[in-house]
């Protein structure tokens, strides 16, 4: 019984890398052909100097996504586990994930942001808490910008002096990250930026 | 989305008391469907498991320690099935990925069945098909009806282009006028489209319903229903007859779950009709075992016999493709064909050399264009071939079946590659010739040396040339 592609279903064939050997890489759970539809963003095409994104939202990434978010197929955490590990492994900051209305937690029955940390080994810290349930995607881009609160601060938090990384998938107009960076800012966050896995 | 449709639902319905919803009675009768995706609200649904007429149950069951059943796909391949922490049950949960893309199965959501009483069946079913059978076609329907009226099942095994589909359509109207439920199902997308608008104008006051991973759903009962195997993962002891057409096609054959769903979607005593050019060795011998009716076709409906391959060698092309050349062969083939206004299609091994190779082809002519699976043009783009708008195409084996273009030339680039099985090659040459104006054309197979594979195709096409005329 071999592995087989999370995305085609063909059979994986795995290669032990140095890499992989001595840095202790994870294995890919996708196959080369399925990897290389997805698309990198590169250093000068990122849209905003506080959003770090890392892939683009092309056609194999929308099926990628819908099978994610709205087919609920868990597994797909793994596919960019490396990715999310390296460009956050060395960084001195406290991980914030965006977090989702229980609610939505309920039907989607994960949260998808920290399951996607949690593939990557990455630690994070929750500090912010969603108080609406309405979704971003379903709301046009003017709606979005000038749409009412969308989180607060957790009653527990403990907003610290050291820098704050915000974790969401998919960037499109920023709004939701612009909101979180204001009530971590506004309770004392010296710096706050953002890494994202999709820029819309 | 689904808030609003149940709504519509409650208020065109009024609800009598004990009976059932004949909107609902008519959607799941036969289907087993995931509970959270019905267009019906809870309450209802509720309401009619209470009365006793739908029944409901978990989409993932355990088998053993590790070991679980998918109830909608059957699916039991233990890689298949992802455990996790479910949220909204707080606790551990399996859901199904083998069919997944219908919506997730897992095992805290539940589906459900109909178990109340059946809808009413018409049994006015006009048929308008006006064309005539030739005598091999006309001995095939009568097998079939027969079969149908026996209840055994039946293997109708006719060469590519001796007109299958009308052959069914004195056995499906047989079986509607019985007042039976029909499905009429094919492992692909392509041919279920090319079927269903053929069959809905001969039985043009039949509720029909057409599926396949896209289509819209509609609420109604249909006795006739066309649909790609895969969509019969979603019916449940449903159908009085399932024909399965193209029954040796890719994925039908190499996905077991496919055949189970065929077997779990028809009630238990129903027979099952297999139609193909093509029948492997194991169906053959499946049909002898069950004692199956058998209906063989040797010949076109044009009675001309069927394109002879013949072979010519294309040395290291592979290799050549690669370094941006297209073999001399090839060119002057393509250009014969470019001159003489002759479509033409050449099949190629994988996709990846054949997007090497369009470039080059371009060169010739900038209109020649490429299809292959994922391409979500392909119709189209068949469409513009037929209306000679793109002067050829080049394709993967996603063409090899169900297209029927006038006067079309052939060519197999790779034909000793491991995908060009014989039944391929068969099913590839059965492009050539199909109509009655222009009932040959050229087909070719080109190789980097001979493969078993080839000489069996060849060989069969021979002997199914050489048949008798004279066995009816």
């Amino acid at each position: 019984m071999s592995a087989i592609c999370l995305l085609c279903s063909k059979p994986l064939k795995h290669q032990l890398t140095w890499n992989r050997f001595i840095f202790n890489e994870q294995q890919p759970v996708i196959c080369p052909t399925c990897h290389s539809k997805f698309e990198c963003v590169k250093p000068e095409q990122q849209k905003s100097p506080h959003v770090h994104a890392l892939f683009h939202y092309n056609e194999a990434m929308k099926d990628f996504l819908h099978q994610y978010k709205f087919l609920k197929d868990i597994v797909l955490k793994d596919v960019f586990r490396q990715e999310i590990a390296n460009a956050l492994k060395n960084v001195d900051a406290i991980i914030v994930p965006i977090p989702m209305h229980p609610d939505k937690m309920k039907t989607r029955t994960f949260a998808h942001i920290d399951e996607l940390l949690k593939a990557a080994g990455i630690p994070y810290t929750h500090l912010l808490e969603k108080i609406s349930s309405e979704s971003q995607s379903s709301k046009s881009k003017s709606g979005r910008e000038q749409s009412a609160q969308l989180f607060r601060l957790k009653l527990d938090a403990n907003i610290e002096n050291r820098s704050y990384i915000l974790i969401d998938d998919i960037v499109t107009t920023g709004t939701t990250l612009e909101q979180a960076k204001a009530i971590l800012i506004e309770a004392g966050a010296p710096s706050v930026k953002a890494l994202t896995l999709i820029q819309g | 989305m689904r808030k609003k449709l149940s709504k519509l639902q409650s208020n065109k319905c009024c609800y009598l008391g004990t009976l059932e919803n004949p909107s609902i009675r008519d959607f799941l009768t036969g289907r087993i469907w995931l509970r959270d995706h019905s267009p019906y609200s809870e309450e209802q649904i509720n309401q009619h498991i209470q009365l006793g007429f739908i029944s409901n149950l978990p989409g993932v069951q355990k088998l053993s320690h590790t070991n679980y059943i998918c109830n909608r796909c059957a699916n039991k391949n233990p890689t298949l099935f992802i455990k996790y922490h479910c949220a909204a049950c707080e606790n551990y949960c399996v859901y199904c990925r083998h069919c997944i893309s219908m919506g997730r199965v897992s095992s805290c959501s539940d589906l459900i069945k109909w178990i109340g009483p059946a809808p009413k069946k018409s049994s006015n079913h006009p048929f308008t098909w006006t064309g005539t059978f030739t005598p091999y076609q006309q001995k095939a329907a009568n097998e079939l009806i027969e079969s149908i009226k026996e209840n055994r099942t039946h293997l109708l095994h006719a060469v590519c282009g001796s007109g299958k589909t009308e052959i069914l359509f004195p056995a499906i109207h047989e079986c509607l006028k019985q007042g039976k439920r029909i499905a009429v199902a094919t492992p692909r997308t392509d041919v279920v489209l090319e079927l269903a608008p053929r069959l809905k104008q001969v039985f043009p006051n039949t509720n029909t319903q057409v599926l396949y991973g896209g289509a819209e759903i509609d609420n109604s009962y249909a006795p006739l229903v066309i649909a790609t195997t895969h969509q019969l993962y979603r019916f449940e002891n449903a159908f009085d007859i399932i024909i399965v057409d193209e029954a040796d096609a890719f994925p039908y054959t190499h996905d077991e779950t496919l055949q189970q769903a065929v077997i779990k979607a028809k009630k238990s005593s129903s027979p099952i009709m297999y139609v193909t050019a093509t029948p492997s060795d194991k169906l053959l011998s499946q049909i002898k075992k069950q004692q199956g009716g058998y209906s063989f076709i040797p010949r076109r409906y044009h009675g001309k016999p069927l394109p002879v391959p013949r072979y010519d060698t294309l040395w290291r092309y592979t290799k050549r493709i690669e370094s941006g050349k297209l073999p001399r062969k090839l060119i002057n083939w393509t250009h014969a064909q470019i001159q003489g206004n002759r479509p033409f299609l050449i099949f190629f091994p994988t996709i990846a050399l054949m997007e090497m190779a369009i470039p080059l082809f371009q060169q010739l002519d900038f209109n020649i264009q490429a299809v292959h699976a994922e391409d979500p043009d392909r119709k189209e783009k068949v469409l513009k071939l037929r209306a000679k708008n793109v002067p050829g195409l080049l394709t993967t084996t996603i063409l090899e079946r169900g297209i029927t273009i006038p006067n079309v030339q052939v060519a197999v680039v790779g034909a000793e590659s491991g995908i060009f099985t014989s039944s391929a090659l068969i099913q590839i040459g059965g492009r050539v010739g199909r109509s009655f104006d222009c009932p040959t054309g050229d087909l070719v197979f080109f190789h980097h040396g001979i493969s078993v594979e080839m000489d069996v195709a060849r060989k069969e096409i021979r002997r199914l040339n050489q048949t008798e005329l004279s066995t009816i």
